[in-house]
């Protein structure tokens, strides 16, 4: 060989070499990329590959009365689980898991030969029943402890206060509509785990807390929701009614004070058919449908024919436009013709000659009807409008229905006749309460609500709850009028039954009939407030189809002023002395 | 380097010298792989053999073989070798046809080695051939003297290198240790070859054809096999349900995970069955999550040493077969060590190629301590007045 070839290859092994060498750092450039720069990306993904999550509930936030009595708590109950991987003797486990849990042995083996990195066999299982499981030690058996739902009081305000499915999740009422509040935040165990899922005992775990929710403070009197309770249950028992609903509201700022449907359903044990009779042979959708009827909150969900007590708002109107005064008077035949049809006043002979008050005392169809003829379709419907009851009233509770009225475009004389006092349309019995709260109360449409805040477990203020509230519906001088023609309705008229000894009441009674005309059956409802002349107190009960009498003054308006017997003075009203 | 050792090995062998710098280096490596394959093994090899130490004793076994035999080979003049140059291509040939007999052995769904009768000895031919392959090729390089500038000296040098990589794809499909033995020819060759120019644009030229492959590939979106679905695989890892695309990702989370200093020596969580081969092909990627970035750059600065050490034998080599041998395992160890780190960092397509001297395997660890005994061997025949 040559001296020069020589040296050409020893040139050629030396660049040979650099080139080896800067490939080399090539390479560690890009490991420092993927070890500083993408380190914290890939630590994460491989964090989450390798531990196991086992999420541990957050206690749900209680539900408070006002004066901060617990309407709903929690309790420990302990959900069991299989880990498939570390199972170690199945026919042990099965056998243990089926007499602890009462579940059947198909069951349990089902749940135990699932391949799955881990199994749910029973949540909700009793603190006892978890702590006799865990003193077994069976691999591949795991026992956490979680919240469940419990509701003191049973059966108190279930329609309202709802309740809670297996994973701690709201079902209904208020447990639905404030569930981002009361949920919390869930905490996780983490545990590392190989590829197999066998879990590596020396990393030991890592827990992530979990939070609370936040208590729910609702406006709600326990004791006002269960006097009215009985109150009640005494009426449907006394009257056989189907249902009654009784629903008690400061009409100053909207805060329910008490929403009563009995018959009411427990709470701690909601798939339970009250009428057990119904619930023997009810199997899938009968029995759904059954259990949703039972959940049902009737002053939200349902609509009536509010009959009588709507002469409030027509009152109202009639007086807001101008076209009545207290002293107008009018003339009862005991009918009346409107266009070429003959509407009966429920006194057949008539009331004869009387004014507004009288005519109001008296509950007079004819002059209602009067009333709202000379109002007309386009004021009427203004009113209806401008009083909100053509909106929902926004009450915190799921499922609110809405108003069923006639189109304006398709309402004529006859139809104006029959609203103006109360028929031929259908409304919530929360509406009426709020419409006839906000007349009262020198017009300002308020919305009705349950929760006022929520708190957090050290009592701190977390969210305080505020409510739209629009003024000026009628005039402050309407209010007043109306208030002065309601006292003497409770005072000398059809409501007397509502008069309460000491207070001033003022008050409407309504006797409707249902749907279809002539089935017999009514609703006797009665809506009264205190003081008459200040009202910071409202209520109003519903009795369903009673047997007997059931006029509404008769049957309603003794269940308030029973109600306000008791409530006004613990609510701290003073009665005058005559 | 022992400068006083080397004083005095002057004086009783006179002019000849010994690299113990070489030496040393890959006796760490060794030693260092036979503790990283323990770590990354273990809790696999205690679940599948009852024996944590399952792959660390084969491993060592075989480093024990490997050693005698370099011992023995740096004590033999390396032209011995030179008589066996079309004889070591004949049996790296038969050798590879051997796995198709009976003999051969399925892991992985391929068969890639076959077994010695009488002693159980796994053998991979694939090894057989790259050592083949770099005798051979510093055989004809002196045989065809200045002929090799022409184009068709350079083609008939890889004749026979091509038709072994072409019988290793063939047989063995075993993509990645053809490429290795062309890689070693190509080195080889450049090395040979006063020109530069010519290799400059023969590597323009391929990087082109593979830029225009990738974008066709990706362009057609993977559709034609396991070697394209490797090429999207590549370039989204965290595309779903790619068995390649698995494995780099996993490999990618060890070496995230561990960071700038590692979660420390045996603390992998990557190797508890989540990312698969972690013991050999991708053994690097556990060295990176246990000991991080600064493991890792001490194992590259040991391939810069051992690389940069075989290139001042090979320059100072006696003869032009000695340093053509000696440039040919150099190639072998830099081509495999570079592969190996690329795959493994994603920075190319996934192909399964092990990392010298420290992943898991005894053919491989073998043969390659045979190459070190070949370039030992050279290294004694320097006369330090050359120096």
């Amino acid at each position: 060989m040559t001296g020069h070839n020589k040296i050409a290859y020893r040139k050629k092994i030396l660049a040979t070499a650099l080139l080896c060498s800067c490939l080399f750092l090539l390479l560690f450039v890009r490991l420092v990329y993927i070890c500083v720069w993408q380190a914290d990306y890939y630590s994460a993904k491989a964090d989450e590959l390798h531990e196991r999550e086992r999420s541990i509930k957050a206690a749900r936030g209680r539900i408070l009365d006002r004066n901060g009595e617990v309407l709903a708590d929690n309790r420990t109950v302990c959900t069991v689980s299989v880990i498939h991987s570390q199972i170690e003797d199945p026919e042990e486990i099965i056998r243990v898991l089926s007499a602890e849990l009462g579940l059947s042995k198909e069951e349990i083996t089902r749940r135990v030969s699932k391949v799955s990195s881990i199994e749910r066999v029973k949540s909700n299982v009793d603190k006892s029943v978890g702590d006799r499981i865990r003193e077994y030690d069976l691999a591949g058996v795991k026992v956490d402890e979680d919240y469940k739902r419990f509701y003191p009081y049973g059966d108190l305000a279930s329609k309202v206060l709802g309740f809670t499915g297996s994973d701690n999740q709201g079902i209904i009422g208020l447990e639905v509509i404030y569930e981002e509040y009361l949920k919390g935040e869930p905490g996780n165990i983490l545990t590392m785990t190989d590829a197999r899922g066998v879990e590596i005992e020396a990393a030991g775990e890592r827990r992530q807390e979990p939070v609370a929710g936040d208590d729910l403070v609702l406006s709600l009197d326990r004791n006002i929701q269960t006097y009215a309770q009985q109150l009640a249950i005494q009426a449907m028992l006394t009257k056989q009614a189907d249902s009654v609903s009784i629903l008690v509201m400061n009409p100053q700022n909207g805060e329910m004070l008490a929403c009563v449907n009995v018959p009411e359903f427990d709470l701690n044990d909601p798939y339970t058919l009250v009428n057990a009779q119904d619930g023997t042979n009810l199997t899938g959708k009968a029995y759904q449908d059954a259990l949703n009827a039972m959940w049902r909150n009737g002053c939200i969900n349902d609509t009536y024919e509010p009959g009588s007590t709507f002469k409030i708002i027509t009152a109202a109107a009639g007086l807001e436009e101008g076209v009545v005064t207290p002293e107008s008077t009018f003339s009862c035949p005991g009918f009346i013709v409107v266009d070429d049809r003959k509407i009966r006043c429920h006194k057949i002979a008539g009331h004869g000659s009387q004014d507004f008050v009288h005519a109001t005392m008296n509950s007079c169809n004819p002059v209602f009807i009067t009333v709202g003829l000379r109002l007309g379709v386009e004021n009427y419907y203004k009113y209806f409008e401008q009083f909100g009851l053509k909106r929902k009233t926004g009450i915190d509770l799921p499922g609110e229905a809405s108003t069923i009225m006639h189109r304006k475009e398709d309402m004529g004389n006859v139809e104006l006749a029959t609203v103006a006092f109360g028929q031929s349309f259908q409304i919530t019995p929360i509406q009426l309460l709020t419409t006839a709260a906000s007349i009262v109360n020198g017009g300002n449409r308020i919305t009705p609500h349950f929760a006022v805040m929520t708190k957090d477990r050290e009592g701190n203020v977390t969210n305080a709850f505020q409510y739209p509230v629009q003024n000026g519906i009628v005039s402050e001088k309407t209010s007043e009028t109306v208030r002065s023609i309601l006292e003497k309705v409770v005072s000398e008229g059809t409501g007397k039954n509502g008069k309460v000894e000491g207070f001033p009441v003022g008050g409407k009674t309504a006797t409707s009939q249902t749907l279809p005309r002539g089935s017999g059956r009514y609703i006797a409802s009665f809506i009264g407030f205190a003081p008459a002349d200040d009202p910071q107190v409202i209520a109003l009960a519903i009795v369903n189809n009673p047997k007997g009498v059931y006029y509404g003054g008769q049957v309603a308006a003794p269940i308030v002023r029973q109600l306000y017997e008791n409530i006004l003075p613990y609510l701290g009203m003073e009665a005058y002395n005559e | 380097m022992a400068g006083e050792r080397v004083m005095r090995r002057r004086k009783e062998h006179s002019e000849y010298f010994f690299d113990y710098s070489l030496l040393f280096i890959v006796l760490f490596l060794a030693g260092f792989g036979l503790v990283m394959i323990y770590s990354a093994s273990s809790y696999e090899a205690l679940q599948e053999n009852g024996d944590a130490a399952h792959y660390l004793k084969k491993q060592l076994i075989a480093i024990i073989i490997g050693f005698v035999v370099m011992i023995a080979v740096a004590n033999i003049n390396y032209h011995f070798w030179e008589r066996f140059y079309i004889l070591g291509c004949i049996v790296a040939a038969g050798a590879l046809f051997m796995v198709l007999t009976p003999l051969g052995i399925e892991s992985h769904g391929a068969r890639r080695w076959f077994r010695i009768p009488g002693i159980g000895l796994q053998v991979q031919p694939a090894e057989i051939a790259k050592i083949a392959t770099i005798l051979f090729l510093a055989v004809m390089v002196c045989k065809m003297g200045s002929s090799i500038r022409t184009l068709k000296g350079m083609c008939i040098l890889l004749i026979v290198p091509g038709i072994l990589a072409l019988i290793i794809k063939v047989v063995t499909n075993n993509m990645s240790s053809a490429l290795i033995v062309l890689a070693i020819a190509a080195v080889m060759i450049f090395v040979a070859s006063p020109d530069y120019k010519k290799f400059i644009l023969m590597g323009l030229a391929g990087a082109a054809g593979v830029t225009v492959l990738v974008m066709y590939i990706v362009s057609t979106g993977g559709a034609g096999g396991f070697r394209n679905e490797r090429i999207i695989a590549w370039l989204d890892p965290e595309s779903e349900g790619l068995d390649k695309g698995f494995q780099t990702l996993q490999g990618l989370y060890a070496i995230g995970s561990g960071g700038v200093w590692g979660k420390g020596l045996g603390q992998s969580m990557q190797k508890l069955n989540f990312l698969p081969e972690s013991q050999n092909d991708m053994i690097f990627s556990i060295i990176c999550e246990e000991l991080g970035l600064f493991g890792a750059v001490a194992i590259i600065l040991m391939f810069i040493m051992l690389i940069w050490r075989m290139m001042v034998i090979a320059q100072n080599a006696p003869d032009l077969f000695g340093a053509m041998l000696v440039v040919g395992v150099m190639g072998h160890i830099a081509v495999q060590a570079i592969l190996n780190i690329a795959v493994v960092t994603n920075t190319i397509p996934n192909t399964g190629i092990s990392l010298p001297f420290i992943s898991y395997g005894g053919s491989s660890i073998m043969f390659l301590l045979a190459e070190i005994g070949l370039v030992l061997s050279v290294a004694r025949r320097i006369q330090l007045k050359e120096l």
